[in-house]
């Protein structure tokens, strides 16, 4: 099989390249082996924490920031994904243990707070369902008092929800949603017996999991205003914005080899031949480029042993450090040197073998070396602009 | 006794939280004293809670040490009466590999028996059969009545039978200083370590079962113990990999015994002798990790690619003789001293040396002693009333006895509870929802564990039921958990800052072993706390 570009990974930076690449009018394969960071989103795309300065080998070092930001609201647009934020400074958000994160761009079901400080209303109604652990209310209810809001929480008991109670671990925010998607409006009737002067609403995110038109019929059927906070992972919008993106790719053209793992690469003359994968066996996948878009540590796009960190498929060049006591600090919320290692790559993006570039092989997200995504909040800026960045190396002209 | 007291006034104050004071306090109190049991951090947290689980047979000792030996198997089988709920019958393997010498398997047979161990050899090709993980060039076995033990629902049990009984018990207090009239103890004074607030109590006898930290508690009362702490490192992998104990047949080294425990297994241990600061704060290694892995493969092959869950490591608190400053005559046998006859202190006693095996053994001769000082003829039965949790038949049974067709939450909490899972609630679905997966621990059971078991935060809750104990090491249910934790104690701000270091200790035992699917693991969590749940450095 022969496509333009085959891209390895099916997270935010692979469906990023490919649906960039595809709208360009390029034949694109994305294989994607299951989940990744999208399905464990916080609702919000961060690409770079205030006043955090970017390090000389971070992945934006390699492109034009300020003019990939403006790209970004209107390619999701493209793709049936709303996002709200302005895309040159930080707004923020309300967390699950009630915290506040800043974040750049926002999904429709988060939002954004124009300071860390500020006030979501004077007073608040916090909605859950009694036995949803995922949706911590108390933690949310004290954060936001200390904040000056004041605060009640009510559980609704739907009938609808008994069968999830049976058993016992049923009780997650995308089980949830499962419901909700039939359920919805009997929580907004509900909701609506149960204000007493309330001026904000505060809902988990467990609406709208295909379509995000729920969530602002939500909002329509309210006077009120409506907050949605984020539950304990699996991410609902995070969900929804993953298969927006994935239907978008494959309405373009593009096609996803879902539930796939590419198990070996043909490397000729410094370039990538062909890479097969577990269902098509001897069936190899030929193109004239290819994307590693395969994750970090957790998506197995970077693994290690007790000697070395490295890049299983094709043993790219990793800058890790030497000796593993190296890569990590005794305290689990400080710096990580293990979140800065990655795939190294030249100016264009070209990954790196032995020192020298692999002349048709693009890295993008967070494969990618130098981007520390917890300690500059980078995580999905790197997945999205270098995915765009990438995209328009391999097919600079546009359609 | 326990007549006209006040408050503040016991028989006996029994300092250390392990499972020596709370063998010692449950005693105590069953004879009949007013007991008060003072621990400094949380029960087991010393070198109680860091070893292998293992309920030796004694055959680890049999040819270097008869008398500890001879011990292990009677307080072995004490324990599977009393503790049946703590007990996993596993029996036990001695294996001899091809570059140790056969001949030690006859020698270690007699001793065995010599002790009272049953001892069986076996074909190695039945030991295969029987345990397949075990290394298969093993060329002999033999088989010996080892098992597991759940030092954490030991020492709990422990505590709470001494609560029935009457005891007192105060954790998160330290003791501060003897109150002494001339050469006598008359009591001790304390402070709360979370609220600061000072306290004293008074007792005619003050029993020292503080393990290691026991060589301080003597200082501040005068006397000297010559005491060595050794460290031993061990390393939890996330399955069951073995469900036979497996031991080398040689002379004790190091990483030689692997322990299946609950839903994992344990290779231990290292052995290192490490200065008194560092009893507090133990790191493992690197190289104390590649040694236990080296050595745990020869053991069962497989675990050279089996996930490791954490690594932790412990202190033993060895005594050496007292006609031997130099610490080179090391006994691991039970040390019971009467300061009063030893160095002219007056109502002190200490209780150290010996093992987790042989723990109601220390507890029984300690408070033999107490007994003697305050001129109490009663003996002692803990060697034959169960634990509370173990008065029932067989530990599978349970479960069939409370709940009609018990659901496989409900045989976990029975496992980790025995009877006393019956005051568990599933009677809703709120309760019977699963806060942790990987352990199967509900609502309901960590409700019962904050009302009934002294749960202070999420390290404690974790020794009570196993929460964030699994494949995942407390991801999502320490949050869960926190949650319930600050709504039972009415304080979320609490319940956050302790959800922040129950993380931190967490990552303490993942550390040491991050790389492969432990880093994976950690990539994860870190995501889900920094970017999700937005928890960072700064605060």
């Amino acid at each position: 099989m022969k496509f333009d570009t085959v891209i390895i990974g099916g997270g935010l930076a692979g469906l990023t390249a490919g649906l960039r690449l595809q709208q360009k009018g390029k034949s694109v394969a994305i294989v994607s082996a299951g989940q990744n960071a999208l399905h464990f989103s916080s609702g919000t795309f961060g690409v770079l924490n205030e006043g955090a300065e970017i390090p000389e080998n971070h992945p934006y070092m390699k492109l034009n920031l300020e003019g990939y930001l403006a790209e970004v609201i209107p390619f999701f647009a493209s793709a049936g994904v709303v996002l709200k934020g302005n895309p040159l400074k930080n707004s923020w958000r309300i967390t699950p243990m009630g915290k506040r994160q800043e974040a750049r761009f926002f999904m429709e079901d988060a939002d954004p707070l124009e300071g860390k400080d500020t006030l979501i209303g004077k007073k608040a109604l916090v909605v859950s369902f009694p036995g949803f652990l995922d949706f911590n209310t108390s933690f949310l209810a004290a954060s936001l008092e200390k904040s000056g809001t004041a605060v009640r929480i009510e559980l609704l008991a739907l009938p609808e929800m008994d069968r999830l109670r049976e058993n016992p671990s049923e009780m997650r925010s995308v089980n949830v949603a499962r419901v909700m998607d039939r359920a919805w409006n009997k929580v907004v009737s509900e909701v609506k017996l149960l204000l007493k002067g309330e001026d904000v609403i505060v809902l988990p995110q467990v609406f709208g999991l295909k379509d995000s038109a729920i969530v602002s019929a939500i909002r329509e059927s309210f006077d009120q205003k409506v907050l949605f906070v984020g539950t304990m992972p699996p991410s609902v919008p995070g969900m929804r914005t993953q298969m927006k993106l994935k239907q978008s790719f494959e309405a373009a053209g593009g096609t996803f080899l879902m539930g796939d793992e590419v198990l070996s690469a043909e490397i000729s003359s410094e370039r990538v031949v062909s890479v097969k994968t577990r269902n098509l066996g001897d069936h190899a996948l030929e193109a004239d480029a290819f994307i590693l878009a395969s994750g970090s540590y957790f998506s197995k796009g970077l693994s290690a042993t007790t000697e070395e960190v490295f890049e299983p498929l094709f043993g790219l060049d990793v800058n890790f450090s030497e000796g593993r006591s190296s890569w990590y600090d005794a305290d689990f919320y400080s710096a990580q040197p293990f979140n800065n290692f990655g795939v190294m790559t030249d100016e264009k993006f070209r990954a790196l073998k032995e020192g020298k570039p692999v002349l048709n092989l693009y890295a993008a997200g967070s494969v990618l070396g130098g981007a520390d995504a917890l300690r500059l909040g980078c995580g999905a800026g790197v997945a999205i602009l270098s995915g765009l960045a990438v995209a328009d190396a391999i097919a600079p002209e546009s359609k | 006794m326990a007549n006209n007291y006040k408050d503040n006034e016991f028989d006996v104050i029994i300092v250390g939280g392990g499972i020596t004071g709370a063998g010692t306090a449950r005693d105590c109190a069953m004879r009949g004293l007013k007991v008060l049991l003072i621990e400094r951090h949380d029960i087991a947290t010393g070198a109680t809670g860091r070893n292998h689980g293992l309920l030796h047979s004694g055959a680890r000792y049999a040819v270097t040490d008869k008398e500890s030996a001879t011990e292990c198997i009677e307080e072995n089988m004490i324990l599977r009466r009393i503790a049946r709920h703590c007990v996993d019958e596993t029996e036990g393997f001695f294996i001899t590999l091809p570059e140790d010498d056969l001949d030690y398997q006859k020698k270690f047979v007699e001793s065995c028996l010599a002790a009272g161990i049953s001892a069986e050899v076996i074909d190695p090709k039945d030991a295969i059969r029987m345990e397949p993980s075990v290394n298969p060039d093993l060329i002999g076995a033999v088989k010996v009545p080892d098992g597991s033990v759940d030092p954490f629902r030991l020492c709990a049990a422990n505590m709470l039978d001494a609560k029935l009984h009457g005891a007192k018990i105060l954790v998160y207090t330290e003791v501060t200083s003897f109150i002494k009239e001339g050469d006598t103890v008359r009591g001790v004074k304390v402070v709360d370590t979370k609220t600061g607030q000072e306290a004293e109590y008074y007792a005619p006898v003050t029993v020292n079962a503080a393990g290691i930290w026991g060589h301080g508690i003597a200082a501040m009362a005068g006397a000297n113990i010559g005491m060595f702490p050794a460290k031993g490192a061990l390393l939890i992998f996330a399955h069951r990999v073995n469900s036979i104990v497996i031991n080398r047949c040689r002379k004790p080294a190091n990483a030689d015994i692997l322990v299946p425990g609950d839903t994992v297994c344990v290779i231990g241990t290292t052995s290192t002798k490490v200065p008194f600061e560092e009893c507090d704060n133990m790191h493992v290694t690197p190289d104390e990790v590649d040694l236990l892995l080296t050595e745990g493969a020869k053991l069962a092959p497989s675990l050279a690619s089996t996930r490791i869950l954490r690594a932790y490591a412990g202190v033993r608190p060895l005594v050496s003789a007292d006609n031997d400053p130099s610490g080179r005559n090391i006994s691991r046998g039970i040390v019971c001293l009467d300061h009063e006859t030893r160095d002219g202190i007056k109502g002190f006693v200490s209780i150290t040396g010996g093992k987790l095996m042989t723990y109601r053994l220390m507890a029984e001769q300690a408070t033999d002693v107490v007994c003697r000082k305050l001129g109490i003829d009663r003996s002692c039965e803990t060697a034959v009333i169960p634990l509370p949790g173990s008065e029932g038949g067989k530990t599978e049974e349970v479960s069939k006895k409370i709940w009609a067709a018990p659901t496989t939450a409900q045989k976990a909490s029975a496992g980790r509870a025995g009877t006393r899972a019956r005051g568990i609630s599933f009677d809703n679905s709120v309760d019977a929802a699963l806060v942790c997966e990987c352990e199967e621990v509900s609502v309901g059971e960590v409700k019962s564990a904050i009302e009934n078991l002294e749960v202070h935060n999420l390290v404690d809750l974790r020794r009570r039921t196993r929460v964030g104990m699994g494949t995942c090491q407390g991801e999502l249910c320490a949050c869960r958990a926190a949650g319930l934790l600050g709504k039972a104690h009415g304080c979320t701000e609490r319940a956050e800052k302790d959800l922040r270091s129950f993380m931190n200790e967490r990552w303490k035992g993942m550390y040491p072993i991050a790389w492969g699917n432990t880093l994976r693991e950690a990539d994860y969590t870190q995501w889900v706390y920094n970017q999700v749940l937005g928890f960072n450095v700064e605060e």
